[in-house]
């Protein structure tokens, strides 16, 4: 038994285990730095650095040194330097894990002046509000790097799979709900461009559509998304240039062609009166859309509504009906009308009147759904900003449906009628004391854009009351065990600074500086005392000319 | 018989560095040159956030844009003078071109086989044309990088002949304002320098308001009009081949010793004077780095070498220096010694001068280990060495390597401190931390295996000199080649091919050596 221990000890103090350790611990940290410098410093982090795997490795070479000294005891003098050496790394092993073990590494962002005591932390957490009660639910999300799957479950709500790096990809998907067959819910997939620019633009009329809107505006141009049923009606090219819309029985028709006389206010407004089911509706088309009743009150909610298209003429306007498309050329004074889907190839592409732009159709579906869904990827980094898989994903299963909930999309669910509201987000840390940024100042190169200092001035609430504080870089201001640190800044659409400070409590900082104290000294002690003169005797020196001079010595 | 190749190697270099230095000026083509002449190198610039003199942006912007220092019979002043003049319609002949090297826009542009250059005025007159072919390429492939700069470039060459790049101070009382040449030599002020009967009304204008301008400034130009006149790079370079070439061929040391020392005389000059333009530690940059290490390692090897009593120490410092030398007046790509404002978080004098400095002098001592280890390594291929030879070479490897990884090892700990202080982590696996620590484990490893002869000195000399390969990746490694991270490992870049060579040399060194090497297998009980 005493030889069995004595071997384990020999070998964990021992130079192969050492040096073993030392390469493998190596070749992981250049694996690290490469997949750091490829995928981004989060999924380094995820996949090496912060994993049991190289953890287990530095507390290997934590036991090897500890062996390593223990071997060689009791103390000779020799040894002096090798043991302070040896503690000294035992000391920052054991900082190190402290920090690990207790300290907060976060940040906390500060606008101007609202307060804030929230500390951003690393890992990914997915919180659950009820809304009738007020709970919150939070659970925390795997350090992963790759997609995983959960087995977790809270009530009725299944937690699936977590992503971690995705990107957000285009899927037509079936619609989860039932729509009746007259109902608009169509949507396309449309190209724009012309010589400045390039864009793909997706117009859904889908309720379930949430990652699309019916219309879009792009600089000077909008576009409207409208049910395919009214395209028939803009292909006539009737004179007073108005439509009547008939939402419920999903119709469209013009004036003319019900014989509607158009008449003139003595103001020399456009009004006009139609009767359907013995009810008057007058509309003053060219200032609402909506009717008004036999007591001039406007009908908001009701199936008919009206459309001049007059009022789309002073500016770029284009009107999309999935497989149509209708604009107004100003310079021939006439409106257009094209049919996408004539099954001539050519025809899926249209010349609009605007800085020689083109849209052509790409996709139409009429029942589907378009969704951008979470899919996995490995992340990219480029100039310290993530160009792919910046989203975090989680799949929830509610009542055998299921839903994505991502890091910038947050999702409400009914669940037998209570209202749920899913985050994905990062663990925070709520401070003992309030922060307000007061003031944020920024001096540049002369000359130039680039930030030569960034500065911020805070204030304190404590218990203790206010208290005004200057934090730049090299300058970081102690509170409560929390050091503030100025990291960053960003500028919000206003353009005003918002200040980010790091946050830090490490309880192993005194240990890591003695240990580092201990480790330099301790080699310079080591080597001084066993420093030795050799003796130099018949040597071929490196550079022949200077031969003679050595053999004189 | 490696005597005399050191002596031919170190003759060829010396030569062709001072063909350099005396290049003639072949061609006097342009004769229209106005005002535009040298002495407006001693004015004042303000560009990329300090004040500089005229000469250093001239020969700035004409490396940027053309890759040389002038045009034809011009110098960069005159030639960044008259570019800016034709913002004032004054008109000159010349013809300014870029280079177009990636094959890609070779094609794109339709160069004649051979031509490798595009004139400006052909680029501005395409330059739609080419914002829309470069926005077109969606990855970060190498020609998209070549087509950028290129529009980056012509950017810039619109920006000088319009007029509104060289600015000039304008001094009003204590003020200095910075306006463009153009709106700066005002009607009014030249004719009455001209009423004055001044020579050169132009000059005049502008030398007055420097006048002015240096009363009220400490902004130290002159001086760096002055260091770049003086090009002691060059000279330094040439002492330390002349100092290596006494080294072999005299049989007296005195001469090697007073070389040396004029070197490192030059190299603290050189040191200095850049402390003294920028105000703050010179080792900002790569081009200062090795700077700094070359001037390090040979400062070192002269200490060790006197106190040890040693010659080989200054053979393999004057070896380094001059290897970090030639690195910084040949490798201009790779190594820009343009002088530039810091990113906020480094501007902490206290700290890269403790911390930089203990790193860059330790690569300095590890790189004196490398070359000796090399040096060992072709002398007992190709040369001739006792067994007693290479139990006292390795012996001063190890002593050299001894020194540098403890200043590797107090230089990171300094790092994390830094850090600590200024970002509240000790560390946070950052590439340039993570790589000087893969270098300190390295040599960690092997001090160990040594000390315990656990590694015999057939496998320690080569693993010497091959493990200076962590600190040229962590070095230089870690900005050439991880910091470009994916999608633009582009062979266009000058400092992924210095490092590729450099690996493939040494890798190769190490394979033929061993091969041939009479180096003992066995373990010899040398030091303890």
């Amino acid at each position: 038994m005493t030889i069995n221990t004595q071997k384990i000890e020999k070998t964990l103090g021992g130079l192969k285990f050492a040096v073993i350790l030392l390469i493998l611990f190596a070749l992981l940290m250049i694996v690290g730095t490469f997949c750091e410098s490829y995928y981004g410093t989060d999924f380094a982090n995820r996949v090496i650095y912060k994993t049991w795997f190289f953890m287990l490795l530095q507390f290997g070479m934590f036991i090897s040194i500890i062996f390593a000294a223990f071997l060689r005891l009791p103390p000779k003098k020799r040894l002096y330097g090798f043991y302070t050496i040896h503690a000294g790394l035992i000391l920052i092993g054991m900082g190190s894990f402290m920090t690990y073990y207790a300290g907060v590494d976060g940040s906390i962002v500060l606008p101007p002046n609202s307060p804030s005591r929230e500390v951003i932390l690393s890992d990914d957490i997915i919180k659950m509000r009820f809304e009738n009660d007020g709970r919150v639910v939070t659970y925390k999300l795997p350090y992963t790097s790759f997609g995983t799957d959960i087995d977790e479950e809270y009530e009725d709500i299944k937690l699936r799979r977590y992503l971690p790096f995705a990107d957000k990809k285009f899927k037509w998907l079936e619609a989860k709900e039932s729509y009746p067959n007259t109902e608009p819910i169509h949507s396309t997939q449309y190209f724009l461009k012309n010589a400045f620019v390039t864009q793909d633009l997706t117009l859904s009329l889908h309720p379930e559509a949430i990652d699309f809107e019916s219309n879009a505006t792009l600089g000077p141009l909008t576009v409207h998304y409208l049910p395919s049923s009214l395209a028939k009606c803009f292909a006539k090219d009737n004179p007073s240039k108005l439509i009547l819309w008939d939402k419920q029985e999903e119709s469209c028709f013009t004036p003319e062609e019900k014989e509607i006389s158009i008449q003139k206010t003595k103001e020399g407004n456009r009004f006009l009166v139609y009767q359907k089911e013995n009810i008057y509706f007058s509309f003053f088309p060219d200032m609402s859309p909506w009717p008004l009743d036999e007591k001039m009150q406007v009908i908001r909610g009701g199936s008919l509504r009206i459309f001049s298209k007059k009022l789309f003429e002073d500016s770029p306007n284009l009107f999309l009906f999935g497989t149509a498309t209708s604009w107004f050329d100003k310079d021939e004074g006439t409106w257009n009308y094209q049919n996408f889907a004539t099954g001539k190839k050519e025809d899926k592409t249209v010349i609009l009147p605007w800085m020689g732009l083109e849209v052509t159709m790409l996709d139409h579906k009429e029942r589907k759904v378009p969704g951008l869904v979470p899919t996995e990827v490995l992340p990219i980094q480029k100039n310290n900003e993530m160009i792919k898989g910046q989203t975090r994903a989680l799949e929830l299963e509610v009542q055998n449906k299921k839903y994505w909930v991502t890091n910038d999309t947050p999702v409400q669910l009914l669940i037998d009628g209570r209202k749920v509201v899913f985050y994905l987000e990062k663990e925070s840390l709520t401070l003992p004391f309030e922060f307000v940024l007061t003031k944020f100042k920024m001096e540049k190169d002369p000359g130039t854009n680039r930030p030569a200092s960034y500065e911020s001035f805070v204030r304190l609430f404590t218990s203790e009351g206010t208290q005004n504080h200057h934090i730049y870089m090299n300058n970081p201001l102690k509170h409560m065990g929390f050091t503030f640190y100025q990291a960053s800044y960003s500028q919000d659409r206003q353009g005003n600074y918002i200040s980010t400070l790091s946050v830090n409590v490490d309880p192993g900082r005194p240990f890591k500086y003695a240990g580092s104290l201990m480790l330099v000294f301790g080699s310079m002690w080591h080597y001084f005392l066993n420093y030795r003169k050799r003796k130099k005797k018949n040597i071929t020196p490196l550079v022949p000319g200077v031969e003679d001079d050595i053999q004189k010595a | 018989m490696k005597n005399r190749m050191t002596l031919f190697v170190t003759l060829f270099l010396t030569l062709q560095s001072s063909l350099i230095l005396l290049a003639p000026s072949a061609y006097a083509e342009i004769e229209q040159t106005y005002f535009c002449d040298d002495k407006l190198g001693d004015t004042p610039i303000r560009q990329g956030g300090r004040v500089k003199p005229l000469y250093v942006h001239a020969v700035d912007m004409m490396k940027y844009l053309t890759g040389k220092k002038g045009y034809e019979n011009l110098s960069a002043v005159q030639t960044y003078c008259l570019l800016s003049l034709k913002g004032m319609s004054l008109k000159s002949d010349i013809k300014l071109a870029a280079r177009v090297d990636h094959v890609e826009a070779q094609e794109y542009f339709d160069l004649p086989e051979g031509q490798k250059t595009i004139l400006f005025d052909d680029l501005i007159e395409r330059i739609r044309d080419l914002q829309i072919e470069t926005r077109r390429i969606k990855e970060e492939t190498a020609y998209k990088k070549a087509m950028t700069k290129l529009l980056n470039q012509t950017g810039l060459y619109q920006e000088i002949i319009q007029g509104n790049n060289w600015l000039l101070p304008a001094v009003t009382g204590n003020r200095t304002d910075w306006i463009p040449i153009t709106s700066f030599l005002r009607e009014d002020k030249i004719l009455e320098a001209k009423a004055n009967q001044a020579q050169s009304p132009f000059q005049k204008v502008i030398f007055d308001e420097v006048e002015r301008f240096d009363k009220i400034t400490d902004a130290p130009y002159h001086l760096e009009y002055k260091y770049a006149k003086a090009r002691l790079p060059i000279i330094a370079m040439m002492i330390t081949f002349l100092a290596l070439i006494t080294l072999t061929i005299f049989k007296k040391f005195t001469a090697t010793l007073i070389l040396a020392g004029i070197t490192i005389a030059l190299q603290l000059a050189l040191i200095t004077i850049r402390v003294l333009i920028s105000g703050r530690a010179p080792i900002t940059n790569m081009y200062e780095t090795v700077m700094f290490s070359g001037f390090g390692a040979l400062f070192l090897s002269m200490l060790i070498g006197h106190f040890k009593k040693e010659k080989a120490f200054i053979y393999v410092g004057l070896m380094f220096n001059a290897c970090t030398l030639m690195m910084m007046n040949f490798a201009t790509g790779m190594l820009s010694d343009a002088i530039s404002p810091l990113v906020p978080v480094l501007r902490d004098n206290f700290w890269l001068s403790t911390h930089v400095t203990t790193i860059i002098l330790s690569y300095g001592a590890l790189a004196l280990s490398w070359i000796m280890a090399n040096t060992v390594l072709i002398k007992s291929s190709f040369g001739k060495l006792t067994k007693a030879d290479e139990v006292y070479y390795s012996d001063l490897i190890y002593t050299i390597l001894k020194y540098g990884t403890i200043m590797l090892g107090a230089g990171i700990i300094l790092g994390g401190v830094w850090a600590d202080y200024s970002w509240g982590r000790f560390w946070g696996w950052d590439p340039k931390e993570t790589w000087s620590l893969i270098a300190f484990v390295i040599y960690m490893a092997i001090l160990h295996g040594r000390y315990t002869n656990w590694i015999p000195n057939s496998r320690f000399i080569p693993l010497v000199a091959g493990a200076f390969m962590s600190i040229m990746m962590a070095w230089f490694g870690v900005n050439y080649i991880l910091a470009s991270g994916l999608h633009s490992y582009g062979f266009s870049e000058g400092g992924a091919i210095f490092l590729g060579s450099f690996f493939l040399a040494q890798t190769l060194i190490i394979i033929i050596t061993t091969l041939k090497s009479n180096l003992s297998k066995t373990v010899v009980q040398a030091h303890e």
